[in-house]
């Protein structure tokens, strides 16, 4: 039976409308709260909320969002919509009332200005592609428990309000980009993507258009593996029917896994199922099952013997990134660095801290029959081939990732014996100017509480490095200048320039000689006046990270890797940011692309100009400056007025 | 040297000659004349409540809000006439009433006549303003009766009313000789549990600076050389409950009682009727209050305790509005505007058929109505949670919890420090209403 609306919750609901329509502007806050709540028992029943949004207009109008965070609607994120709906009470009744305005405007039937029916649009199609699991909510029995009644029930109500309203094509649209972005990264941790790939899988039962099913398509035959063989095959019956195989059809199972792999980063488990019954069985199909080029063939066949003791020991189904590691640390010819080989052989049989251990051990389900150095293993695998891939994961450590990321690239014997001494001893030890400090006597990091989805290496040396970084701040404070000065060459070591420059003046806080710090970057990076020579190391910078209104939100770390043209010939900076996220959005147009104009998977490249318009300090070789002088004055005039009218409305600029 | 033949320093001279200085003399407080001159014809708000300035908008009477900087852009972006001020922090009473000189140029200019205090700490600015806009310096120290708990105490003693015993203290070593002479009279001093006296701040509001000492211990451990200067009391034992009281002419035009359900969390309009019952004790000692401040115009809001012996007495009184929300809940069951009411009476150009029109004289309350305040309980919290029985509870009026701005917060140590949220609820039942202001102290609203 129909159940019919409550046409006196409308009533009550129409009746606080009128009393907050008809107060003073300065007064609306005073009856806001009533006004929510008699929204809140509409958003109790389906009708409710056909009822709100026919009164969309007149609620926004009547001030339902004055001086709120939800007053302008064209300043609204979408990113940040699913932490307001959990946020509880009137956060989360406030942020459905302002979906239903969207629907309004983005359906015509509201014309507000400021906001057009595209941008509205647009907004919610990324807002239910971000939200997909609340779209398609798990009936499982965590998710049942876990929800949290009332609430939950509004918010899956609303969502399905939306599809009713919107077109669930744009959003596949929306949700493969989103994919895409974080895929071109290449990532070790893929977590969040597989979580995404599985719910697009479920838009494939609904009208979405054909580019968008075949990507999807792509990714999730990446994960499940969708080989000719292993087509609804689990890891068990796969093993036992590629036993009766021939070698020509292994072959064509194991290029067929190698190609989605490579196109996706992804692994499937019957992958590694292949990979390692090849490794025993026919190894000279090994090339073929990770497709390596060259130079990985080439370091594969010098060290086939070493290989397949790697394979055997650091390949395994609950780790299997680390077979796209594998294949892409082949690819780099790491192994011929003299001391890698040996390094990886400490690990397999290093006698483990008891505390390491059971990080590791901790890091899988359990009764997977895998020792911690196997995962351990695995972890080096894929650090190794997949330098730009570390990431800091929800933690704010990212000087620490870039370092493992920088010795990967350019010192992994270094980094091979720091992950020994932190996974054996406890401790990782270092020496500032002449004194010791080792990690083990200090207390206090960045992070007190480590969040744990991150790759093995990070797993064990976050937290000996994030202490040892916060010690060596400690001691270098209050010395006159930046610490980061004194702090980056003796925590990366000898790769990091001695030369820094920063743009705040340590003495007084605020920005002194702006136009002097964008022209000595300039004379020391910028091909065009640097005299030509090449960043041969990455170049540890600090960047001011704005929001998309170019509002300072914070500092942080990344890495300069190259500076080169685009394909449009353009000079942009190629950098490694060690939170992978897919898509950034800096504001004044400044969004960092990571695929599309040259990027190497792992780094995000902007525009010269707009890199240093975020640019807060870098380091640099005083032997080889070129000319400062020679940058164009309107070069300068455009990146300080970049800098002034973001971060900078937060600084004191001073005239020199 | 001729010696008189009469004893001028005997005792019976010096006393009979003092008391004929007695003679017609006028002793006792101060009456002072509380009438508005008629001079400007705007009233200043001093201090920024949004609901006053709605109500007064509402009455359309010519007003300026003085407030802190601040919130002049918003003033300015709603036509709210506006005067920026910026208070200060002055150390002490005669520093206000030195630096007011300015703003009362200011005021005057602006066409000002007569100015209301919307918060304690506003109640001596505008004593100060009021003094020099009728030329009488004694209305700035009537204001300070208000806000110095030991000259408030001082004066309600001497008017009459019951106070406990109390002395302005300097150091922990007064405050131990307090203990132990209250004690001592109590013959408690070789008691094993003496009673305990509390200790407060001089002039702040609310319970901010309040101790209860149990024990010399305590004395040590509780206090610190920045909680003096201060003021000990000996312990009152018995109900506490708060008043709003409406005053006009010196009549009383409407009071009101509030519960305190759970101190420092929950407030109840109207009480329940066990404490109704008091009524006529509670406003006699209401009338009393009036008398010995010499009260004519404004709104109070008086604390008492009632003694197991059914005796009043007093705690402070402050001439402001008060916390707890408790005029929203007024306003939910008496069903007029007490932010309207509170500027009315403070006027004393008001006529008496605007008040009467205003304020409901016999009032009937619909139903009952409470206010329970919402703190974080944990360090950090990230949302809101309601507790669905509350929720869905038939006398759950509405809450007022967003999301906090801020995920860590601070502990102040000091007073029940400001609440991020409050609950409402309404209904007839007064037990069901105080048993839902008592069930959810130690719920987690902020997790």
């Amino acid at each position: 039976m129909a159940v019919k609306m409550d046409t006196s919750k409308i009533e009550a609901f129409k009746q606080e409308l009128e009393t907050m329509e008809s107060t003073y502007s300065f007064a609306k806050s005073m009856y806001q709260s009533n006004v929510l709540q008699a929204a809140a028992k509409l958003m109790d029943d389906e009708e409710g909320l056909s009822a709100l949004y026919q009164l969309a207009e007149r609620y926004e109008q009547a001030g339902i969002f004055q001086d709120s965070p939800w007053e302008d609607p064209s300043k609204l994120q979408p990113f940040l919509v699913k932490g307001s709906l959990q946020a509880g009470g009137l956060t989360t009744i406030s942020e459905m009332l302002s979906e239903l305005r969207m629907v309004a405007i983005a359906k015509g039937v509201y014309k507000r200005e400021g906001i057009s029916e595209g941008q509205a649009k647009s907004f919610l199609h990324e807002v239910m592609a971000l939200n997909i699991d609340i779209l398609f909510p798990e009936e499982t029995e965590a998710a049942r428990i876990e929800g949290k009644g009332k609430e939950k029930d509004r918010m899956e109500r609303l969502f399905q309000f939306l599809e009713e309203k919107l077109s669930l094509a744009s959003i596949s649209g929306e949700l493969v980009k989103e994919i895409s972005g974080l895929i071109a990264q290449r990532p070790i941790m893929v977590n969040r993507i597989v979580k995404m790939v599985n719910h697009a899988e479920k838009l494939m039962e609904k009208e979405i258009e054909e580019s968008d099913r075949k990507a999807i398509q792509t990714y999730v035959d990446a994960i499940r593996g969708r080989t000719k063989k292993s087509r609804n095959c689990d890891t068990k019956k796969y093993r036992n029917k590629i036993k009766n195989l021939k070698e020509d059809a292994i072959k064509t199972e194991a290029q067929s896994f190698a190609k989605t792999m490579r196109e996706t980063g992804l692994v499937a488990s019957n992958h590694v199922v292949l990979v390692r019954y090849i490794n025993k069985q026919h190894p000279q199909l090994l090339a073929e099952a990770l497709d390596l080029t060259n130079k990985g063939k080439a370091n594969l066949e010098e060290h086939i013997s070493f290989v397949q003791q790697l394979i055997k020991a650091g390949i395994h189904i609950p780790l299997k990134q680390s077979l796209y590691g594998l294949a892409k640390m082949l690819d780099r010819g790491v192994l011929s660095s003299s001391p890698v080989i040996p390094g990886l052989r400490r690990i397999f049989e290093l006698d483990l801290h008891s505390e390491t251990r059971k990080v590791l051990l901790n890091s899988i389900n359990g009764n997977e029959g895998i020792t911690a150095n196997s995962i351990l293993i695995a972890g080096v695998i894929s650090v190794l081939g997949q330098p730009l891939g570390i990431g800091q994961g929800m933690n704010p450590t990212c000087q620490t990732a870039r370092g493992i990321s920088l010795w990967s690239l350019h010192a992994p014997g270094h980094l091979l014996d720091l992950i020994a001494r932190a996974a054996r001893d406890g401790d990782v030890d270092l020496t500032f100017e002449g004194q010791a400090i080792h990690s083990k006597d200090l207390r206090e990091g960045l992070v007190d509480d480590l969040h744990d989805e991150l790759d093995p290496v990070s797993l064990i040396l976050v937290p000996h490095l994030d202490r040892i970084y916060s010690e060596l701040v400690r001691r270098s404070k209050f010395r006159g200048d930046d610490v980061h000065k004194w702090v980056n060459p003796a925590f990366y070591g000898d790769w990091v320039q001695k030369g820094f420059c920063s743009v705040i003046d340590p003495m007084t806080g605020s920005v002194a000689d702006y136009p002097g710090f964008v022209r000595l970057f300039y004379g020391t990076h910028h091909p065009d006046y640097n005299e030509g020579y090449e960043l041969i190391y990455p170049n540890p910078v600090g960047i001011f990270i704005t929001n998309a209104f170019g509002k300072l939100l914070g500092l942080h770390a990344v890495s300069i890797q190259r500076i080169a043209k685009d394909p449009e010939g353009k000079m942009r900076i190629y950098f490694y940011n060690p939170n992978n996220d897919s898509s950034q959005d800096w504001g004044q147009g400044i969004e960092p692309s990571v695929e599309g104009c040259n990027e190497i998977p792992g780094e995000s490249s902007l525009p010269f100009h707009q890199f240093v318009s975020r640019l807060y300090a870098f380091h640099y070789n005083q032997y080889e400056q070129g000319d400062a002088y020679a940058v164009e004055d309107e070069i300068v005039q455009e990146v300080e007025k970049l800098a002034k009218e973001s971060w900078g409305e937060q600084h004191t600029w001073v005239q020199l | 040297m001729p010696r008189l033949n009469q004893e001028t320093n005997s005792f019976k001279f010096t006393n009979q000659n003092d008391r004929k200085r007695l003679n017609g003399r006028q002793m006792g407080p101060l009456r002072i004349n509380h009438e508005r001159p008629e001079r400007g014809s705007k009233v200043a708000l001093i201090g920024w409540s949004v609901p006053s300035i709605e109500a007064i908008q509402q009455m359309e009477k010519p007003y300026i809000v003085v407030s802190h900087e601040d919130f002049r852009p918003y003033a300015e972006q709603h036509n709210i006439p506006f005067f920026a001020w910026d208070f200060g922090k002055p150390r002490h009473y005669q520093e206000v009433y030195e630096r007011s000189g300015d703003l009362f140029a200011e005021l005057v200019d602006l066409d000002v006549g007569h100015t209301i205090p919307i918060f304690e700490e506003t109640v001596e600015w505008s004593g100060a303003l009021n003094a020099r806009l009728r030329n009488d310096p004694n209305v700035f120290d009537h204001s300070i009766l208000f806000r110095d708990k030991a000259m408030m105490k001082r004066r309600a003693h001497i008017g009459g009313l019951k106070v406990g015993v109390f002395e302005e203290v300097e150091n922990k070593e007064e405050v131990k000789r307090f203990f132990r002479r209250v004690n001592q009279s109590l013959l408690k001093n070789h008691s094993q549990e003496p009673d305990p006296i509390h200790f407060k701040a001089l002039n702040k509001a609310g319970a901010a600076g309040h101790r209860m000492i149990f024990s010399e211990e305590d004395i040590e451990s509780k206090l610190t050389d920045e909680s003096f200067p201060g003021l000990v009391e000996s312990h009152l034992h018995g109900m506490e409950i708060s008043c709003e009281v409406f005053i006009h002419k010196g009549e009383i035009k409407f009071l009101n009682i509030t519960e305190y359900v759970l101190l420092g969390y929950s407030s109840m309009v109207p009480p329940s009727a066990a404490l109704e019952h008091y009524r006529p004790l509670i406003v006699e000692e209401v009338e009393k209050l009036i008398q010995a401040f010499d009260i004519q115009y404004g709104m109070i809001h008086p604390e008492f305790f009632i003694t197991d012996q059914e005796e009043v007495y007093f705690g402070e009184v402050a001439y402001r509005i008060p916390g707890g929300h408790i005029f929203e809940l007024i306003q939910k069951v008496y069903k007029f505007n007490p932010f309207g009411a509170h500027l009315l009476c403070c006027d004393p150009h008001t006529s008496q058929e605007e008040l009467e029109k205003y304020v409901p004289k016999e009032a009937e309350a619909d139903g009952h109505a409470g206010s329970f305040l919402v703190y974080p309980r944990k360090k950090t919290v990230s949302r809101v949670q309601i507790p669905p029985e509350m929720e869905s509870h038939p006398s759950f009026d509405k809450h007022t919890l967003y999301k906090p701005t801020i995920t860590k917060f601070q502990d102040i140590n000091e007073g029940y420090g400001n609440h991020w949220g409050t609950v409402f609820l309404h209904g007839n039942d007064s037990e069901e209403i105080s048993q839902l202001l008592t069930d959810y102290v130690d719920y987690d609203f902020y997790i």
